[in-house]
């Protein structure tokens, strides 16, 4: 390439008129914006494989192995199903199924129970509604494991003041019965406030043209509420029961906190299994499998849930 | 007028009824909270007094005596360097993604999007079983970096889906204005929509600094006695054999909520948005 060229040329390129300069500026971001998306999207989905998508995978790969620590990352020998075998042959795996989906099923309902009787006393038009609301919301917001460890000590057999009340001496997290219960007590006392919060946003975005047709009507206050508010109400309650089971499917720190799964493995939950499976008996491969029996359990109810999101946004 | 009457007599009764059932809620859903902050303020034989003391004289011994152990102030600082550091992550990475999942239409963008609301919801013992043996095998167990990218597996998913809530909420014409003039769409972000949504930054970063603070098992797994957080070691006073200090473990248990209580007071109005991950806005 010649001097004259290039000098010829440079006029045009650092001089352009002003229409000229404006164009080939959107000219310049028009290209940038196309990369925009991909780039902002990028970096999230990066990290994300990189925390979540390859440690899956890597549990997969140990769940069909007989890893163990101190091997090489990739060392263990293929043993097939055999982890998933053993598992489904331990009584207290089988044991801990059941205790999940019942504990589940048992905090669910509870919460969604007093959630809705919370929610529709504070709806009620009445002044001082915001204390109340604010009283009631506190618990949600305690730090689990320490209002797992304030409920331990109220609970204590010989220092514990609800057995002070009651007058006797009952060991409640030492037996298997009343130690369900008692972890039960605990997490409907800790998450019915979200119930009740979630609910409570739904009954203020109501319309109110339904209930008023119905007061024409002549509805009774039942009446009202069983067939104007609580179908309006469905989604909210729908969105509810699924956080919910979602978040006490995987429920581990009221646990860890007053029994370690004990006594007998009566609060013996899936999340607790697989943290002593692992972490306890160091047994990663059996306890990479249980999880990853966990993690199918978890994405069914996922992807019911996502369904009714859906349908709900396509309305 | 008889009926007028009768229905405000019956309204009167009504609302009587309604504040001694809330009442009575109130009472049963504070009292452990109550109790628990009780006992703190309880020299060592008044909390071990029977019957139990309704009535004392306020003593602050145990907050004293706990603010003046070395491994409750490092674990403290410990989980304010992870909770934090986790939600600046999460924001930073997660900002742009929520903003383009909120305005531009892309190929998989539903997908993808669901498949973050599904990352937020596995289990977290999944993730920590293989994530425990990788973390190990570079060396990074018991540092904060490693319980900084086991936070980020929830708070990540959490901030893009509270964002793109706010972006969307944000009016369309200012950004349209500066592309108009010739900004790209980095510079708008930047300049433009970042600034806009600054309340949504805060409300996110409240919500994820909660969840960091309140985390139990991934710091149980992923910290030692140095690294330890405030819940490990609350964990910590009443397990072994010595027995419960009841002094220390209700002290610290009221100083370890109080910073969360703070932080959700101040983001009340987002909170049921943040809670159900935003499939009910508040």
């Amino acid at each position: 390439m010649s001097d004259g060229t290039r000098l010829a040329r440079r006029p045009f390129a650092f001089a352009p008129s002003p229409a000229g300069r404006a164009e080939a500026m959107r000219g310049r971001s028009l290209s940038l914006d196309r990369w925009f998306t991909p780039l902002a999207v990028l970096p999230t989905f990066v990290v994300m494989i990189g925390i979540f998508g390859l440690p899956l995978l890597f549990s997969l790969y140990l769940s069909f192995t007989g890893w163990a620590p101190g091997r090489d990352l990739l060392g263990g020998e293929f043993v097939g199903l055999a982890n998933y075998e053993d598992l489904l042959a331990d009584p207290v795996f089988l044991g801990s199924l059941g205790i999940t989906f019942g504990y589940t099923a048992a905090a669910v309902a509870a919460q969604l129970a007093l959630g809705l009787a919370i929610a529709l006393l504070l709806n009620v038009d009445l002044p001082h509604m915001r204390a109340f609301r604010t009283a009631l919301v506190l618990p949600m917001m305690v730090t689990p494991i320490v209002g797992a460890l304030c409920w331990k000590l109220l609970l204590d057999p010989s220092h514990g003041v609800i057995n002070h009340w009651i007058g006797e001496r009952i060991v409640w997290l030492g037996q298997p019965g009343t130690a369900l219960a008692a972890v039960w007590v605990v997490n409907v006392w800790h998450s019915t406030p979200y119930v009740a919060l979630i609910l409570l946003a739904g009954l203020r975005s109501l319309p109110s043209e339904p209930g008023e047709a119905a007061a024409i009507d002549g509805a009774s206050r039942w009446q009202m509420f069983r067939h104007v508010t609580l179908p309006l109400l469905r989604p909210y309650l729908l969105v509810a029961l699924l956080l919910r089971t979602i978040f006490e499917f995987r429920a581990f720190d009221n646990i860890y906190a007053m029994t370690g799964g004990g006594p007998a493995n009566s609060t013996m939950v899936l999340s607790m299994f697989t943290y002593l499976t692992t972490f306890v008996r160091f047994d990663f491969s059996l306890g990479a499998a249980a999880s990853w029996l966990m993690l199918l359990m978890a994405m069914l109810i996922c992807l019911f849930f996502i369904a009714v999101i859906r349908r709900r946004d396509a309305h | 007028m008889a009926i007028v009457t009768g229905s405000r007599r019956m309204r009167r009764v009504e609302a009587v009824l309604v504040y001694l059932a809330l009442a009575a809620l109130t009472a049963a859903f504070l009292f452990p909270l109550v109790w628990i902050l009780g006992l703190s303020l309880k020299s060592r034989p008044q909390i071990f007094a029977s019957p139990p003391l309704y009535l004392w004289w306020p003593t602050l011994e145990h907050y004293l005596d706990v603010l003046g152990r070395s491994d409750f102030l490092r674990a403290f600082l410990n989980t304010l360097i992870v909770s934090t550091s986790a939600v600046l992550l999460s924001l930073a990475v997660g900002l742009p993604a929520a903003y383009a999942f909120a305005r531009f239409p892309f190929r998989g963008r539903s997908f993808l999007f669901f498949s973050l609301l599904v990352m937020r919801m596995l289990p977290p013992i999944a993730v920590l079983v293989p994530m425990y043996v990788l973390l190990n095998q570079v060396g990074l167990t018991t540092t904060h970096l490693s319980v900084v990218l086991a936070y980020t597996t929830f708070s990540l998913p959490l901030v893009v889906w509270i964002m793109r809530g706010f972006f969307e909420d944000l009016p369309r014409e200012l950004e349209e204005c500066a592309w108009i003039d010739g900004a790209t769409r980095l510079v708008t972000f930047w300049r433009v929509v970042l600034p806009l949504a600054r309340p949504g930054m805060v409300a996110a970063g409240i919500l994820c600094l909660q969840l960091a603070w309140n985390d139990f098992l991934f710091a149980a797994v992923l910290t030692n006695n140095a690294t330890q957080t405030l819940p490990v070691l609350m964990a910590g006073f009443s397990g072994g054999d010595s027995g419960v200090d009841w002094g220390a473990m209700t002290a610290s248990g009221m100083l370890v909520i109080l910073p969360v209580i703070i932080f959700s007071f101040a983001a009340q109005k987002h909170l049921v948005a943040g809670l159900s991950s935003g499939a009910v806005k508040g």
